[in-house]
């Protein structure tokens, strides 16, 4: 991505929107979004250099509460959405945004391509552990046996090991955040949105409202910034071995990255050595060399 | 019109097609026009294939049930193909010591059939050459009884293996072969093919998958994401092909829905992409063609039909996609159907459909279908100065981008609906493209006063769409008409037929048959559908004695589509639903039984029928 250098620092109230905000008391959704807007000040961009995409969900609901090219469409596609966004202007920095309902339930098959693809994009899980705004059902990520509004007797299904998912798609960046700790969720957008491929951001939230087993209080007890603790990211094995083992604590911060391997669009040979975007490329073209074979 | 027809039928993978588009090509310079028909399974290797290559001095574009020459590369041809040979027919066939059953024998008989064993093994036995030769030898021969100059079908072969040499050496030898053999039974036997009009030498011999790609990257387009899908596959594959001459971003995605989504993705940044798909695919694609409709997001998508329902016959034709491309998907909006026929509107409706997805932020569905996407067709060399490139309201200058709310993005009192559009990275307010009902500048406002007005902007945009599409074109014993110049004119018609896609070709071919021509046929062919003008066909319709509609699906999608606008209620229907497109012979026999019709019934003509209806 492309960053103008700029003198005086950006002031996070560039992002403020008029529109008030209206998730309930105590959600994790307000950490994210100061830290969303915190990270793209610090980064000196401005609101229309940026495209947020909004998965469906409560999330999607701070689609208009912020500054920025925004996008909020239907439930589980942020992602191709943000891709295909992403592939026609590469100077723009795209971040899509998505709930555990929508990521590994109904769009589990556009989060496996999208970091299959490492399309250059930053992916930033709002992880409640269930599907808030349509009150309460449990989500893949629900612990097993936990009653939740449409199984009051607890989901008989097994919960979704998201962290060992990640880690065999091959990730190039994996962060976790905690919504009660927007400087470590700062730091970590900071380098998700630098990151050259594909990154997944797992931001572990609150939902006072339907989440009561894995609560704030829960969530702050346990978590630690590991980089603080000495974490170093390129270390694949210890990476994956934080981000599985959260019985007792549960490491947040860079946990894995890797730099070496290039984006989808850098893997397409025929953009390489453009300088021009698809954006810019749209006019009409003259394809008669094209049909010559056919003459 | 003189024509004849020429089929090679085998196993899939047997190389069918090779003879055919070497054949094709070879007359194409010599100045024939040749139409070619493929027909195959859904399978890779096996099943029983054809292709048929229909060839003329003149311009046509159209298929025969019968043909003049079969060539069977393996004996099912010899089972299954015989019924189809014309009086005088010839039959080309590689079976050693084939007996043709007593109703076979019968058929040669009367219709005077001459029989050639083309001994293929033993020739590729003497020359050493393995059995993929087979389909050489054999060009060589058909080449030979079309009495074509071998000197130019080597040089066509020759520039297919330019880089591999002892392959060239070896192919010229079985031309050579072939080209010389002479069945000891029959003797020196040849088709005649009527005298060529070089004209057609310097033009294109495409499909329509090739046409339509073509459009595409003439009109801009940058980014394509498909999934393959038979008839759509080959679009993907041309554009494919192409990707390192176009610096396209092509990707093959995991599924249709995420087709749709990065497509519609990149045309929110700014760019133009495109997907196509068929049936099922198109289904789950509908979700996101709801969406762009929300945010206004233009896009067009590629419906390639094939017969449904479910996966159906993937490998055949059909015009069943009509009323899903008009009506599916949630909610009301407004959205552009409109289907390509043939090679050139293949190409020329990709700049149109771009143009109208961005001058209304809709959504414009260009139907094709499996006889259109591979059909070969003898094709003039496109314009390339008459597209333009509009993109609508899109605001670009920069002093008029800082002059920009917030609240212009979906402003409900733009004129005719359309609002500014303004792309992300712009230096301008920033608005949100929200799926949710929303205010002018795109935050959620489930307010009654707001969904109203939205609702009304976005629905508003028909009105001026529908006054902008171009009027079904008319034409009248085979020629142009302006329905205008007929009203002040004209006699009345004998004949209406109305139809679209694939079968206006044909159609316009039968009205040019020695049996039509001169009649007061009409045939009204839609290339806009939705929304559907029908001003043009009630003031013909007035003066119709009979009004035929032609379509490929059960129910007469068009007719339907009619009747809802215009309350005209077309009761006479040549229908066809068996994956099969409409041939020459067929749709002309279908129309000469109208036309005896009308003239028996001529004291007495049925009325035109107007239902009920406000518009």
């Amino acid at each position: 991505m492309n960053i103008a250098l700029q003198t005086h620092p950006l002031a996070p109230s560039e992002y403020y929107s008029e529109t008030k905000c209206t998730w309930c008391d105590g959600c994790g959704n307000y950490g994210i979004w100061t830290a969303v807007k915190y990270a793209l000040a610090e980064l000196n961009l401005h609101p229309w250099q940026v495209c947020l995409c909004y998965d469906v969900g409560c999330n999607g609901n701070g689609s208009d509460k912020i500054g920025g090219y925004r996008f909020h469409g239907l439930h589980g596609r942020v992602i191709p959405f943000a891709a295909g966004a992403k592939l026609a202007n590469m100077n723009i920095p795209v971040i899509a945004f998505g709930g555990d309902g929508g990521t590994f339930s109904e769009g589990v098959g556009h989060l496996v391509h999208g970091l299959r693809s490492n399309y250059p994009i930053t992916f930033v899980l709002h992880n409640n552990a269930n599907y808030g705004l349509t009150t309460g059902q449990a989500s893949s990520l629900t612990w097993q046996d936990q009653p939740m509004n449409t199984s009051p007797n607890g989901i008989p299904e097994q919960t979704l090991a998201s962290m060992d998912f990640i880690f065999s798609l091959k990730p190039t960046f994996v962060a976790r955040g905690f919504s009660g700790d927007i400087k470590l969720m700062t730091r970590i957008l900071k380098a998700a949105i630098q990151h050259r491929g594909f990154a997944f951001v797992d931001m572990l939230q609150a939902c006072p409202s339907y989440n009561h087993f894995a609560t704030h209080e829960y969530l702050l007890d346990r978590y630690f910034d590991a980089n603080a603790g000495g974490h170093d990211p390129s270390n694949l094995e210890q990476a994956k071995a934080l981000a599985t083992q959260v019985q007792d604590r549960i490491a947040c911060g860079i946990l894995y990255q890797r730099e070496d391997i290039p984006d989808f669009y850098n893997r397409l040979l025929p953009r390489q050595g453009l300088q021009t975007t698809c954006v810019k490329e749209v006019r009409r073209y003259d394809v008669s060399e094209y049909w010559k074979d056919l003459v | 019109m003189p024509r004849i027809s020429l089929k090679m039928v085998g196993a899939s993978g047997q190389g069918i097609n090779s003879i055919g588009a070497m054949i094709a090509k070879g007359l194409k310079r010599s100045g024939y026009c040749v139409f070619g028909y493929r027909e195959y399974p859904s399978l890779i290797k096996g099943g029983h294939a054809s292709y048929q290559l229909d060839i003329s001095n003149q311009r046509f574009r159209s298929t025969e049930t019968k043909v003049n020459v079969l060539v069977a590369l393996n004996h099912h041809g010899l089972e299954l193909n015989m019924e189809e040979l014309k009086q005088g027919g010839i039959v080309v066939h590689v079976t050693p010591g084939w007996q043709f059953p007593e109703h076979d024998r019968k058929l040669i008989a009367e219709r005077n059939l001459r029989i050639i064993y083309f001994p293929v093994d033993d020739i590729l036995n003497r020359l050493g050459a393995r059995a993929i030769l087979s389909n050489v030898l054999l060009t060589g021969f058909v080449w030979s009884m079309l009495g074509e100059d071998i000197d130019a079908l080597k040089s066509l072969v020759g520039e297919t293996f330019a880089k591999k040499k002892a392959l060239l050496e070896l192919n010229m030898r079985c031309l050579d072969e072939g080209y010389c053999f002479v069945d000891p039974e029959q003797g020196k036997i040849s088709v005649a093919l009527p005298p060529p009009d070089k004209g057609f030498a310097a033009d294109l011999l495409i499909t329509g998958s090739q046409a339509m790609g073509l459009g595409a990257i003439h009109a801009g387009v940058r980014l394509y994401a498909g999934y393959p899908m038979t008839p759509s596959s080959p679009l993907l594959s041309f554009i494919a092909g192409l990707e390192n001459k176009t610096h396209m971003v092509v990707k093959q995605a995991e599924d249709e829905i995420t087709a749709a989504q990065l497509v519609s993705g990149a045309m929110f940044m700014g760019t133009r992409a495109l997907t196509a798909t068929s049936g099922v695919g198109f289904d789950l694609m509908s979700e996101t063609l709801s969406l762009n409709a929300m945010i206004e997001n233009p896009t067009v998508f590629v419906l390639a039909q094939r017969p449904g329902p479910a996966t159906g016959l993937p490998t055949w034709t059909a015009q069943g996609g009509l009323l899903q491309a008009a009506n599916c998907s949630a909610g009301e909006f407004t959205r552009c159907v409109i289907s390509v026929s043939n090679s050139q509107d293949a190409f020329d409706l990709m700049p149109v459909a771009f143009n109208l997805a961005e001058r209304y932020q809709i959504s414009v569905i260009v139907l094709t279908d499996k006889q259109i996407a591979e059909a070969l067709y003898t094709q003039q060399p496109y314009d390339l100065e008459k597209a333009e490139i509009d993109r609508g309201r899109l605001v670009a200058d920069p002093e008029k981008l800082k002059a920009l709310k917030s609240s212009d993005r979906f402003s409900p009192h733009a004129e005719g609906g359309v609002s500014l559009r303004w792309l992300p990275g712009s230096d301008a307010a920033t608005y949100c493209a929200q799926a949710d009902e929303h205010n002018s500048m795109g935050a959620v406002d489930e307010s009654g006063v707001n969904t109203k007005v939205q609702m009304e902007k976005r629905l508003r945009k028909f009105h001026g769409l529908k006054a902008e599409l171009p009027a079904p074109h008319l034409s009248i014993g085979g020629r142009s008409a302006k329905t205008a110049d007929w009203m002040d004119s004209g006699d009345e018609i004998e004949l209406l037929a109305i139809g679209w896609g694939s079968t206006g070709d044909v159609f316009q071919d039968i009205m040019c048959s020695d049996e039509l021509r001169g009649r007061k046929i009409a045939y009204l062919h839609y290339t806009y559908l939705w929304p559907l003008r029908t001003e043009e066909l009630r003031r013909v319709a007035m003066r119709s004695k009979r009004i035929v509609l032609v379509e490929q699906n059960y129910q007469g999608q068009l007719g339907m589509l009619i009747r809802m606008e215009c309350g005209l209620d077309i009761w006479d229907k040549i229908l066809k639903y068996d994956g099969r497109p409409f041939f020459y012979d067929e749709l002309l026999s279908s129309v000469l039984e109208r036309c005896a019709d009308t003239a028996e019934n001529r004291e007495n003509p049925r009325d035109v029928e107007f239902a009920d209806s406000s518009s």
